[in-house]
């Protein structure tokens, strides 16, 4: 099973490089892990069976005394698995219905048997009945440098209404489906103290941590099914008399290998410059097929200028039936799933956000290898930043998700709501792994509250300085495992690069507050007061003995003028715990406009003004960029509020009444 | 053409009415500004002197009104429990006022004062609301057989190759639009008849109202078909222009609110002439009760 010396790792990368010449000409990652499948179909049964060639090559300095295997499949075994657990479901009452993997047999390279040296280990939680990891210990240590290499005969049950995975009637969608090498970091790789495999169980909410490897498929299926894939076909030939077929797929550097069979699927491609790119959808939606195509190349052009290149050529993405919905956006690199319905309305741009959004995780957990396990936010929140930006960059501004005469939704509006407005907003921080949120807020705290410091973050330091962040985070990280202190580092580097130290020696303080910390940001502008002054006072105008008296052309007393004078306060507050810089917008009464800028330390700030204008009205982060704000009413007050929209909303809705009470009675 | 006849006699006869027309339209606005106003009230207070309402400018902003929180919850439970209550009370209106608009929509019987329009109104105020209610539960029970029920069954086989639950849907509604057109009539028969007799009986009325719409289906139905689609169309031409339209002053406000007021009223004068119209094609044949007809 394994080999001491050069000698393997050297056939193992003589194997590599001659593979890799197929897609690219340079292998895009290390290419610790590889696997050969070859599989079977059994749609009688729902099963996947065949067996798997792979192997691990030890590339730290250290020996390893074991391998840990994912088992993904047995999550669907029993109701008391892990992922039931905390999903509070269960498989399903009928065999049929449920999920598992089973190991027919496990060799190594020499024909050695070493099921004997298996067994089922819980590493998250302990649970004895999960079996979603697999810890092989092998009879001798793995060398540096040296190569594990494994032959596995096995048999994968799929479930039934898809979780992800599974069959729903002629349906397929296999995935996480063959026994798959965890990842054996070294001390130091991504803040570990001490070295060792991170192979976590099977969670409701999270799958995704793995080498990038290279996968050579052959999978036979009947001939009336129609395959999709995360790599690219080869070839096709006739498997047997029974009617069966053979396609033979071959994917490099992708973390996992996911595929899907139906008869039905409609198959449609396009290309963006070098990408070509396969949809597959049910012929019903055949409507959809301009509208998914246009999502997918929007993505993949405001990503590659903006982030970095997509490397690979190929690209197949699902538009699952409606029977199979329950395999709909999930993400497996060079293959995504998108998510619609049969005649989507155009003014609906759920299906182009759900493109926009799996598709966006080719780059973060597919390029940008992140561990979803253990941080999610750098998966899911980082991809629904992008995804929101570029939904509202394509689709408008204020209509990224909703374009109605009547309704206009952007989409970073729906990121940003879904936190404000949670009850559970400051139950736990970003910085817990994915099974360890509170119930009901994994989704709320990794999507949204990541994508609305986000764009908080890119509030304070621009547009432009948070595209720089990205560059240069790709160019850094990209087909390897960067995690949450590696990006702050990239961030804290750019700022300081382009701002120098406008912003402190770095943005930790940022970060502490928002990634690793649960308070709330809330800046409003409390009041604001006009005094007339009398001549005696206008005399001794100046510095007050308040926090800051500030100047400007509006509030220059003119010799002679024998206008009124006024000294003006206005006080913000920061009502929350988090503290950001923030700007305020002091307009008077003559048309002068005064902009501060506040540090947001102390808890609260008076500003005064003396001069002939009243203050008319004082917004505290007018542009709303700091989206973090849960609320954005109280950062304006005027004297004189605009009543007409309310107004105007009012004789609308009045009038939805009468027109529909009229309509429904007889 | 008989239902031409119709047409112009019911057009003229809802004009004649219009008195009817706008007391319907008066309490129509006395109850929708009983729920509308309290919830302007909360919306101002909500905003208090906040400049957000900048970002209201070109219509519903739903970070703006997601902002308003606590006073968001208790204005959507408000108005979900008092449209709720106000299509109750609309219900009861039109069982109530429709007796009088029906009355003075009948032929030679057109300078109906206030007081004898209120005094119509509660004579048939009953029999017209049995009538509704029949008629209503009919239409919901009939859409649930028609478009409900095949279309569920249908929706389970969607996506399979070559089939879709699309087209069951689109047959579905193209026919319970038909039944729909069908029963509305029934009920604007049965009210013409009602308004007729001395006698009520509203089960009588049903029957006779069913016979008619049956009976004289040919002339009927395109009436009734016209009536309904130009009426539908003023609806939503009406609504897009009040959606559509943005004043940006209070006396822009003042004029919407004008506007769309005016056009509401045209509204309920089309609806007048449905009316009216099915009163005139009931006279233009020998006017006997059901059960004669049908003996």
């Amino acid at each position: 099973m394994k080999r001491t010396g050069k000698l393997c790792i050297v056939l193992a990368f003589v194997t590599v490089a001659v593979h890799a010449q197929i897609i690219n000409p340079e292998p895009l990652s290390q290419r610790l892990t590889d696997y050969i499948l070859d599989v079977r179909l059994n749609t009688e049964s729902k099963t996947v069976s065949g067996s798997m060639e792979a192997f691990w090559v030890n590339f730290t300095s250290e020996e390893v005394p074991d391998v840990r295997l994912h088992m993904y499949m047995n999550a669907f075994r029993n109701r008391n698995s892990t992922f039931y657990r905390e999903s509070g479901g269960s498989p399903g009452s009928r065999a049929i219905d449920r999920g598992w993997i089973d190991i027919i047999s496990f060799t190594d390279r020499e024909g050695n048997d070493l099921l004997p040296e298996a067994k089922y280990i819980s590493p998250d939680d302990g649970n004895p009945d999960d079996s979603t990891v697999l810890q092989v210990i092998l009879p001798e240590p793995v060398k540096p440098g040296d190569t594990v290499f494994i032959n596995v005969e096995f048999e994968t049950k799929l479930p039934s209404s898809i979780r992800r995975t599974g069959y729903t009637d002629d349906f397929y969608f296999v995935a996480q489906w063959f026994p798959k090498f965890g990842v054996y970091e070294p001390a130091g790789m991504r803040e570990r103290t001490e070295s060792g495999w991170n192979c976590h169980q099977f969670h409701r909410n999270s799958e995704f941590y793995a080498n990038h490897s290279v996968y050579d498929v052959k999978i036979t299926v009947p001939e009336d099914y129609v395959v999709g894939s995360g790599g690219m076909f080869l070839n096709e030939t006739v498997a047997d008399a029974e009617g069966n077929k053979t396609l033979t797929i071959r994917a490099e550097d992708i973390v996992d290998f996911a595929w899907t069979a139906w008869p039905g699927y409609s198959v449609y491609t396009d290309k963006w410059n070098h990408v070509n790119i396969t949809l597959l959808l049910p012929e019903v939606r055949k409507d959809q097929v301009e509208r998914q195509f246009v999502a997918v190349k929007n993505a993949l052009e405001y990503l590659t200028e903006n982030v970095g290149p997509f490397p690979w050529p190929h690209l197949t993405f699902v538009d699952p039936p409606t029977i199979g919905s329950g395999a709909g956006g999930m993400e497996y690199t060079t293959l995504f799933t998108s998510a619609s319905a049969n005649r989507m309305p155009e003014c609906l741009h759920m299906p182009e956000m759900v493109t926009v959004h799996e598709f966006g995780h080719s780059y973060f957990m597919g390029i940008l290898a992140t561990n979803e396990f253990e941080e999610p936010w750098m998966d899911e929140g980082i991809n629904s930043f992008w995804e929101a930006r570029i939904m509202d960059h394509y689709w408008g501004e204020n209509s990224g998700l909703i374009d109605h005469p009547l309704l206009k939704v952007p989409d970073k509006s729906y990121s940003r709501l879904s936190y404000v407005r949670s009850d559970n907003r400051q139950l736990a921080s970003n910085d817990e792994y994915s099974w360890n949120y509170p119930r009901g807020t994994y989704g709320m705290m990794s999507y949204h509250k990541a994508t609305t410091w986000l764009y908080t973050l890119m509030g304070i330091v621009g547009e432009e300085t948070i595209n720089e962040i990205f560059k240069e985070y790709y160019k850094r990280w990209a087909f390897r495992h960067p995690c949450t202190s590696d990006f702050i580092e990239v961030v804290n580097d750019i700022v300081i690069k382009i701002h120098g130290d406008k912003f402190g020696p770095d943005m930790n303080w940022f970060f502490d507050q928002v990634l690793y910390g649960t308070g709330i940001c809330d800046y409003k502008v409390n009041s604001f007061r006009n005094i007339e002054l009398r001549d005696d006072e206008v005399n001794n105008s100046g510095k007050d003995s308040l926090n800051l008296t500030a100047e400007s052309d509006s509030t220059e007393k003119t010799p002679g003028d024998e206008e009124l004078q006024y000294r003006s306060i206005v006080q913000v507050e920061r009502a929350g715990e988090v503290m950001l810089p923030v700007d305020i917008l002091v307009h008077f009464e003559n048309g002068n406009e005064v902009t501060e800028t506040w540090d947001g330390l102390a808890r609260y700030m008076d500003y005064t003004y003396e001069g002939k204008g009243k203050v008319e009205w004082v917004k505290i982060d007018p542009e709303y960029k700091l989206r973090m704000d849960v609320n954005f009413i109280n950062n304006s007050l005027t004297a004189d509020p605009d009543r007409v929209p309310v107004r105007n909303i009012m004789n609308k809705l009045m009038s939805a009444i009468e027109f529909c009470l009229s309509c429904i009675t007889l | 053409m008989k239902f031409f006849k119709a047409l112009v006699s019911g057009a003229i006869r809802s004009i004649k009415a219009y008195k009817g027309v706008i007391i319907i339209w008066f309490v129509y606005l006395l109850f929708v500004s009983m729920l509308t106003i309290p919830l302007k009230g909360s919306l101002k207070a909500g905003f208090g002197s906040s400049m957000i309402t900048e970002l209201l400018k070109n219509g519903i902003n739903i970070e703006v009104f997601s902002d308003l929180e606590v006073h968001l919850e208790s204005m959507t439970s408000y108005l979900s429990s008092g449209i709720l209550f106000l299509l109750f009370l609309t219900i009861l209106m039109n069982a109530f006022l429709g007796g009088g608009l029906f009355n003075s929509l009948k032929g030679g019987d057109t300078n109906l004062t206030v007081s004898e329009f209120f005094r119509s109104s509660a004579r048939y105020f009953w029999s017209f609301l049995v009538v509704t209610v029949l008629v209503s539960l009919m239409m919901i029970f009939l859409g649930i057989f028609i478009i409900g029920i095949p279309f569920g069954i249908a929706f389970g086989g969607s996506n399979s190759p070559g089939t879709s639950s699309f087209p069951i849907l689109f047959i579905g509604i193209i026919i319970y639009l038909i039944v729909l057109l069908s029963l509305l009539l029934v009920a604007d028969y049965a009210r013409a008849w009602l308004v007729t007799r001395e006698k009520l009986s509203c089960f009588k009325a049903l029957g006779f109202g069913f016979s008619r719409t049956f009976g004289f289906y040919l002339s009927s139905f395109p009436m009734m078909l016209i009536l309904v689609v130009i009426i539908m169309l003023f609806a939503w031409l009406s609504m897009r222009l009040i959606g559509l339209w943005i004043p940006a002053t209070g006396a822009g406000a003042l004029l919407l609110f004008i506007v769309s007021q005016v056009l509401f009223f045209g509204k309920l004068l089309l609806k007048a002439w449905r009316y009216g119209s099915v009163s005139a094609l009931m006279e233009m044949h020998p006017l006997k009760p059901a059960k004669e007809e049908e003996g």
